[in-house]
């Protein structure tokens, strides 16, 4: 452990950290969350404060900055004219030196952050200095697609929030780390495992599952805040997933499906629901005043093998919306029926006021999807308003994977991978990172292997071809790419805008930057050492504000990994 | 007979009286464990090339290919043997008592820088740290590469490749997508890691 801070905070630090003996197993270095802050006499997290984080310019309250995942911030202290003076403030390195993909979150003066493995930290968000530190006991058997990731907690009340890789939900004593309720979410025997951050809204907490590379039965599920009780499953692959076995997807393409083949197989093995994937693995956009919930559904199991899978393989790859009380379906729609390449629907979902078709303004769903287009919805129905023009390059859509590797672009990866996407409500831009990753498409068949890897085949990258990423500014009201930056690696992770003017993202290399919102230029940057892949979060303490993010790399990708934590402030 | 028959022959040979020593009358933990070390090696060494490290390796690993070979989505006539009589409480505690071991030094010979190299291009290709993890150590039900037996590298990949193994056809798909000299350059380099 190391950081950069005062010697008295050094000092506290390492009086903290030996480990107290009778919380040996769970909890290491806890202790008494001091105030550190004005805030820090406000102990608990109302759902008024979180249900206002949109406008909260001190705290960073949730996974991607408020209920509608805009991932604006409003406060303006730093801004296009000084983000040349940021430096960093502090720096925390963790004890885990892998993938970091969390989205810290900033609560009077608090700082919760995971890691890989499922580990969560608190730190005093001024200096940087550790408060306590909970590494859950997991069981033996943990699975993953894209690494041990953890992508941070939820807060309400007293409690934080999170989800372990042996898909426990685990609500911790927000001043202690002490365990206060767990509960099993699925058997992890099974192929079911967690990386994603809770989202906790009215009492309850909205947790969905990993498992698409695993043949599982995909969810979302509500719990009791309090009790850790589970108020209601939605199984996002409905018992008739065979859908309308729909020929082109929604912006015209031939899917090429053999239908004949695939209404064969269906009469031959029925309706594949029960292994069909459709994990849920990013956070759902939360609406207040109609009380649905908006969330997009992964890939269908096995990936590349359509064969055994007949029909649109409903709902995934596709945005659902529920109804928040009760878990019922109210609307979807499908971006990829019966896919075959692993384009799924991965970055979270966003409301916000679009234009519709007539230029009227609606309320609005944004997805930005692995196939390069960032999608507008019509909220109220989940109707498609528009795509917007290709982020990256697309070549051979949708050729049908071969025993021998078929090349079609985008790569399995995207376009727009996991990573949350920022906007500016102002500006109607929605800012996105792209991955450019030529891959051959293989398939090849084999049974369910009752939680095991169930791949149907692989995607490789062409190591001849050349690789980038971008920063792309969508204007979402007419489709149109505003600006967009070329990066020399794949980008993975996400991406803050705020009211400053600035969109903040990192890169594989460790650049982290600052762009300007409007144009792209480049008006800061810092090299971190390791990867930046990681969503950056902002706040305030004592009239200041700083930007916060993770720099580890990525497994995924194999970006240089590490251990910072990095808090950065005009000094 | 086939050299196929003489050779797992000579390898239940060599693995000594594990096969009537019966895990079945064993009680401990130990004992149980004892029946391992016939081929995996008293210290964690296995006797044979084809025979993997289970010392130090992944819990949850350990544990899912017990259970396999018992249901049979993992073949081995010794293995599967041995798996038959144990029950998961057992399997797991054995799982946990390996893990907990020391992972051994084969003392294999390091990758040239060309092998090296090859097998970081097959991994980009196709991911293998993305699940093995940085410098292939493994986690959780994902099996540590780095330093296996050579020989058991290269024959589970081409069990994977050919279908011999089953019990992971994700590792079949990807397997079959990588070409045999990638593989050469990867079982090498992770040998000698």
């Amino acid at each position: 452990m190391k950081f950069l801070g005062t010697p008295l905070a050094l000092a506290a630090v390492l009086a903290l950290s030996a480990p107290l003996a009778s919380q040996a197993q769970e909890i290491k270095a806890a202790t008494e969350t001091k105030p550190s802050s004005k805030y820090g006499d406000m102990s608990v997290v109302t759902q008024d404060q979180l249900n206002r984080a949109a406008t909260d310019s001190s705290n960073f309250l949730q996974t991607n900055g408020d209920y509608r995942q805009q991932r604006f911030y409003p406060n303006r202290q730093i801004n296009a004219s000084n983000v040349a003076k940021l430096r960093p403030a502090w720096i925390f390195q963790t004890e885990i030196k892998e993938s970091l993909e969390t989205s810290p979150i900033v609560v009077n003066g608090v700082m919760f952050v995971t890691t890989s493995f499922s580990q969560v930290y608190a730190l005093d968000a001024r200096t940087g200095e550790e408060m306590w530190h909970f590494t859950p006991k997991m069981g033996p058997i943990t699975t993953f697609c894209c690494g041990p990731n953890n992508r941070g907690v939820a807060v309400s009340g007293n409690l934080v929030y999170m989800a372990t890789l042996d898909s426990q939900l685990i609500a911790l004593d927000a001043k202690t780390g002490k365990v206060v309720w767990k509960t099993e979410i699925a058997d992890p025997e099974d192929g079911y495992s967690e990386t994603m951050a809770p989202t906790v809204v009215k009492g309850k907490v909205l947790i969905g599952t990993n498992g698409g590379e695993y043949g599982i039965k995909g969810f979302v599920k509500a719990y009791d805040a309090l009790t850790g009780k589970l108020v209601w499953t939605f199984n996002t692959v409905p018992d008739k997933s065979i859908g309308v076995w729909a020929e082109k997807d929604p912006t015209g393409r031939v899917l090429h499906r053999d239908i004949a083949a695939e209404k064969a197989q269906l009469a031959k093995t029925g309706d594949p629901s029960k292994t069909l994937g459709g994990g849920v693995w990013q956070n759902p956009a939360v609406d207040l005043d109609t009380n649905r919930i908006y969330f997009v559904v992964g890939n269908p199991s096995p990936d590349l093998d359509g064969a055994q899978r007949p029909g649109d393989n409903l709902y995934t790859d596709s945005l659902v919306s529920l109804d928040l009380d009760t878990g019922k379906y109210v609307c979807h729609f499908q971006y990829v029926p019966h896919d075959v390449w692993d384009l799924d629907a991965v970055s979270p979902p966003v409301i916000t006021n679009v234009a519709d078709k007539d230029g009227k303004p609606i309320k609005g769903i944004l997805h930005a999807g692995k196939t390069g287009h960032v999608y507008v919805h019509d909220a109220k129905d989940c109707s498609l308003i528009r795509y917007s023009e290709a982020m990256v390059p697309q070549e051979n859509m949708w050729v049908l994977p071969t025993k021998e590797g078929a090349r079609m672009l985008p790569g399995a990866n995207g376009g727009v991978e996991w990573s949350p996407i920022a906007t500016n409500p102002s500006l109607g831009l929605a800012y996105a990172i792209n991955l450019h990753q030529p891959m051959t498409y293989q398939v090849q068949s084999s049974a369910y292997p009752s939680g095991k890897l169930w791949l149907g085949g692989a995607f490789k990258v062409i190591p001849t071809e050349e690789q980038w990423g971008n920063v792309t500014a969508v204007d979402y009201n007419t489709g149109k790419i505003r600006w967009q930056v070329k990066t020399p690696q794949p980008m993975i992770g996400g991406i803050l805008a705020t009211a400053g003017g600035l969109v903040f993202t990192g890169e594989g290399n460790g650049e982290f930057k600052a762009y300007d919102a409007e144009n792209g230029s480049v008006l800061w940057h810092f090299q971190a050492g390791a990867g930046v892949n990681a969503p950056p979060s902002s706040y305030a303490i004592e009239g200041k504000q700083y930007i916060v993010v993770g720099a580890g790399g990525n497994t995924q990708l194999d970006y240089k990994r590490g251990n910072s934590i990095i808090a950065f402030t005009v000094d | 007979m086939s050299l196929k028959i003489l050779s797992k022959m000579l390898i239940a040979a060599a693995c000594g009286a594990i096969l009537t020593s019966g895990a079945v009358r064993a009680d401990t933990i130990e004992e149980k464990a004892a029946v391992c070390s016939g081929c995996h090696g008293e210290k964690g060494v296995p006797v044979n090339a084809v025979t993997p490290i289970i010392w130090g390796q992944m819990e949850g690993y350990l544990y899912l290919e017990l259970r396999d070979f018992k249901k049979g989505a993992r073949k081995n006539e010794i293995m599967s043997g041995i798996a038959s009589s144990l029950e998961r409480d057992d399997m797991l505690a054995l799982a946990a008592y390996f893990a907990a071991k020391p992972w051994p030094n084969l003392n294999q010979p390091s990758a040239s820088d060309a092998v090296t190299k090859q097998a970081a291009t097959a991994n980009g290709s196709i991911g293998c740290t993305g699940c093995h993890l940085d410098k292939y150590q493994g986690t959780g039900s994902v099996p540590r590469l780095a330093g296996q037996n050579h020989d058991y590298l290269a024959k589970t990949l081409a069990d994977f490749r050919s279908g011999e193994r089953g019990n992971n056809p994700g590792m079949s798909s990807l397997a079959s997508a990588t070409s045999e000299s990638d593989l050469a350059a990867l079982e090498t380099y992770l040998a000698g890691m």
